[in-house]
């Protein structure tokens, strides 16, 4: 392991915590707007999921348990629409460097890359992927919630199994603001979990970072889709609402669910800003405008 | 007798010293205790090799140093007094200056031989270069449990320990911190009181930022635990999402009094800043180390 010796670097980390603190620390009252409630912008479906953004602020989702393909909401004119056919059963859904869909294709068990015509690539057979992220750099990892597993493919189409046996029902996965770091939440435990990731994409120093609000008399914060905001915070679905973390793990603040007695199970910042917050909660889908904007796009 | 000796000290600066552009914080300045002495022998900062191959916090790397107090004689155990994010400690001139103060206060017999290990926390470095560390340093300091009373017992201290005769007596061991450093001490003594007992804690996030408002309830309901606590706050201190600082401090200070430690509490004027407790840490550690 390399050495690092950088005491001026240190005592400079010292005065910028000292200036982080109020930078990192902003509240969620600070970036939501009391004039801008959830709003119902979709509906009529069974159980949405996957969901995910393009550059231009479109919202693409699924609907898992009875839904035809990928669906789309489109953020220059508001209409819902299927997109793609014929791909039913996925509930993880990212759009990835090179503009392809990257999906966890649940119902078939296998990983698979669609291009936006629809044709398909498939990646990886035989596992039970619930949710994944690709990054930049083209590694695309993906968690196996009944497993334990978080798996990792590589920018060359390499399999690893990046993790494993730690992490309680791994569920929702998100990237850092500068994709050095991979994060999980735990659906049957409370912590989200963060992973330095290396330069061949593979995950070393994994730690429960964050630890989540759990709900009155229960042990499990049911944590499900995650994302990140462009400047490092993370949103993650629970029971409660969507928890929401600075860059240092650190709970800010948890946004209340659109339906109190509802799931919420994914979350993605799109519209033509990307500064709509949206969640996947059942049959519907809600968005809520905020002042901080999502880091995918 | 203690209280109104910082009392009086703290009045004395506000009435005496010019206010300038930070008035809350700029009325705390540094005592001749924490100036360098003439005649007064220098103990020596050096800066160990970082550590990097921490088992608790696996991934890690931080710098750390030790002071060794001219004192000092190899087979003679000596008082051991931690400090974390202990770069803003170290510096002969910066904004609190322990290798000053312990130089001060051990030649006048006012605390024993004493080696100072001044420890940051972890940072997560990548392979790649152009990527900037993540901080480990809110998991580290936040968090309730032992783990980083483990990460000073199984690793720091035998590190030190190679190389130095420590005492093994937890009533000669110390710890300080600032902010979530300063939480970070009072959770590694109330864990370990068998390792320390006593804490120094500054502008402490006694507040919930991993939990840690919970720490006057537990005062109240626990055995009393062997430790010595000196808190300092001050009332323009933080307000946001974790808490409100000084009714944090207040609040561990009232269960301190209620369960009958032995504490101190300062509540100046300060913000969220080091200069108060700078000021005042000569003072403090003679209260901290008296017999």
């Amino acid at each position: 392991m390399p050495r690092f010796h950088h005491t001026a670097s240190a005592f400079a980390a010292v005065l910028l915590s000292a200036c982080l603190v109020s930078a990192q620390d902003t509240s969620l009252h600070e970036y939501l707007i009391d004039s801008e409630p959830w709003k119902e912008v979709v509906a009529g479906y069974d159980f949405t999921d996957g969901l995910c953004v393009d550059a231009a602020g479109n919202l693409f989702f699924t609907d898992v348990k009875s839904g035809k393909g990928i669906y789309k909401l489109d953020a220059a004119t508001g209409k819902v629409g299927l997109f793609l056919d014929h791909l039913p059963g996925i509930s993880g859904l990212q759009i990835g460097p090179d503009g392809r869909f990257y999906a966890c294709h649940n119902r078939e068990q296998r990983v698979i890359a669609i291009s936006m015509k629809g044709d398909v690539e498939v990646l990886l057979t035989g596992v039970k992927c619930n949710d994944l992220v690709v990054s930049q750099a083209g590694h695309l990892y993906f968690t196996e919630t009944p497993t334990q597993r978080i798996h990792l493919i590589t920018k060359d189409k390499k399999h690893l199994i990046a993790d494993e046996g730690q992490v309680q029902k791994p569920n929702g996965i998100t990237l850092s603001s500068d994709e050095r770091t991979l994060v999980v939440s735990e659906h049957g435990g409370k912590h989200v979990w963060a992973w330095r990731i290396e330069v061949d994409g593979s995950l070393t120093a994994g730690a429960p970072y964050m630890t989540m609000w759990l709900p009155v008399g229960k042990t499990t914060a049911a944590g499900d889709g995650a994302t990140t905001e462009s400047k490092g915070r993370y949103f993650v679905t629970t029971e409660l609402g969507i928890q929401v973390f600075d860059a240092t793990g650190r709970l800010a603040g948890i946004i209340a669910k659109p339906v109190a007695d509802g799931k919420v199970v994914s979350c993605e910042f799109a519209g033509k800003e990307h500064d709509i917050l949206y969640v996947a909660a059942g049959d519907k889908i809600f968005g809520r405008k905020l002042k901080v904007s999502g880091y995918f796009r | 007798m203690h209280r109104r000796l910082f009392c009086a000290f703290s009045a004395f600066l506000t009435l005496v010293l010019p206010l300038s552009a930070a008035p809350q914080d700029d009325q705390y300045i540094l005592g001749p205790d924490s100036q360098e002495q003439s005649g007064v022998p220098k103990g020596e900062v050096i800066q160990m090799p970082a550590w990097t191959d921490s088992k608790i916090y696996p991934g890690t790397t931080r710098d750390w140093w030790i002071y060794v107090p001219a004192q000092y004689q190899k087979g003679n155990p000596a008082a051991v007094m931690v400090f974390c994010d202990g770069a803003g400690f170290v510096k002969r001139d910066g904004q609190f200056r322990v290798p000053t103060v312990f130089d001060n206060l051990i030649a006048k017999g006012q605390m024993p031989v004493t080696i100072g290990i001044f420890i940051q926390p972890g940072m997560f470095p990548n392979q790649d270069p152009k990527a900037k560390a993540r901080s480990n340093r809110s998991f580290e300091y936040d968090s309730l449990g032992d783990l980083h009373a483990r990460f000073l017992l199984e690793e720091i201290l035998p590190a030190v320990a190679k190389n130095y005769t420590l005492t093994t007596d937890p009533e000669q061991r110390a710890i300080c911190g600032n902010s979530s450093g300063g939480i970070c001490a009072f959770t590694v003594a109330w864990e370990r009181p068998d390792a320390f007992r006593k804490v120094v804690s500054h502008i402490g996030s006694f507040t919930n930022i991993r939990g840690g408002y919970v720490y006057p309830a537990l005062i109240r309901k626990t055995d009393k635990k062997p430790l010595r606590v000196f808190l300092q706050d001050g009332k323009n201190d933080l307000d946001n999402q974790f808490g409100n600082w000084p009714l944090a401090n207040e609040d561990m200070a009232a269960a301190l009094k209620f369960a009958s430690y032995d504490y101190q509490f300062v509540m100046g004027e300060g913000t969220h800043n080091g200069k108060h407790g700078a000021a005042l840490l000569p003072d403090t550690l003679r209260w901290l180390w008296r017999k």
